[in-house]
């Protein structure tokens, strides 16, 4: 059965582009979902089933660390796998993702290949 | 010229990679008219040890060429998602730039990315700003990608 994943990015374009190469990459998702900021995407995972969350850091309103933090501290969707992707790689900026949970980060640009090499064990 | 390498290498990884469109650096300049006409330009600032902002500026052709491979549908107009793309890649290029400028990652900022356009206008930074352009060209197409820093330690 196919998976749901959700999308986090300020960028309608950068959505675009992710679900374009999560097609490409050839894994089976059932579903993607949409979010502009982190808490549009804390309100989408309050009301959906979601397998994985693939999440930009830099974004208005609620970035993608703060987003890291509030899923956290909520049982319900806590151990739901979150991936960033973003141009932010440093290791600072990536440690302090994973000390919130983050299992992995994909640096922009990125291809095809490289989502499915990250994405593909979390599935 | 310095940085002139990497901003070529960046942005013909950048536009190979997500765009899937190849594009040719030209010999790096130092743009003497700053005034952009009927164009597009993507913005993002630079802050701390190092100040500034990267910028790619587009004729609107080229601007609407881009978006149309990038989102893999056809834009005919300068409107919402073409600015949204033309500020997506400021933004990575200004990532990929900052991994050169900040290899540590800690002591350089990057702004939001933001995009300008109109019929006639200028983008200036910093008066004391080191200052590199490298133009590209594309199926008859030019762009410029621009880098204005000035350096603290």
């Amino acid at each position: 059965m196919g998976k749901t994943v959700l999308i986090v990015d300020d960028s309608n374009t950068m959505r675009k582009i992710v679900s374009r190469s999560l097609r490409q990459a050839g894994i089976d998702f059932s579903q993607i979902l949409e979010a502009g900021d982190g808490q549009e995407a804390l309100d989408v995972l309050a009301g959906n089933k979601v397998d994985v969350v693939l999440s930009d850091i830099n974004m208005p309103n609620m970035t993608g660390l703060e987003f890291l933090k509030a899923k956290a501290e909520d049982d319900a969707i806590k151990d739901i796998p979150v991936i960033m992707i973003s141009t932010e790689t440093g290791a600072d900026i990536i440690d302090e993702a994973k000390s919130y949970g983050a299992k992995g980060a994909i640096k922009k640009p990125f291809t095809p290949d490289l989502i499915n090499e990250t994405l593909g064990p979390l599935l | 010229m310095k940085y002139a390498q990497d901003i070529a290498d960046a942005t013909q990884e950048i536009f190979s990679s997500m765009v899937m469109l190849e594009v040719t650096p030209g010999e790096p300049l130092k743009r003497a008219d700053n005034k952009l006409v009927d164009s597009i330009s993507g913005i993002i600032g630079l802050a701390g040890t190092i100040k500034g902002m990267l910028a790619i500026h587009l004729p609107n052709q080229a601007a609407l060429a881009i978006t149309t491979a990038f989102l893999g549908m056809d834009v005919d107009e300068i409107d919402e998602d073409v600015c949204d793309a033309i500020g997506e890649l400021a933004n990575m290029l200004g990532g990929s730039m900052k991994t050169i400028l900040d290899p540590g990652g800690s002591n350089v900022q990057l702004s939001m990315p933001s995009a300008i356009h109109g019929e006639e206008y200028a983008v200036d930074c910093l008066a004391d700003a080191e200052l590199v352009t490298v133009p590209f060209s594309f199926n008859g197409q030019t762009f410029m990608v621009e880098l204005q820093i000035s350096e603290t330690n």
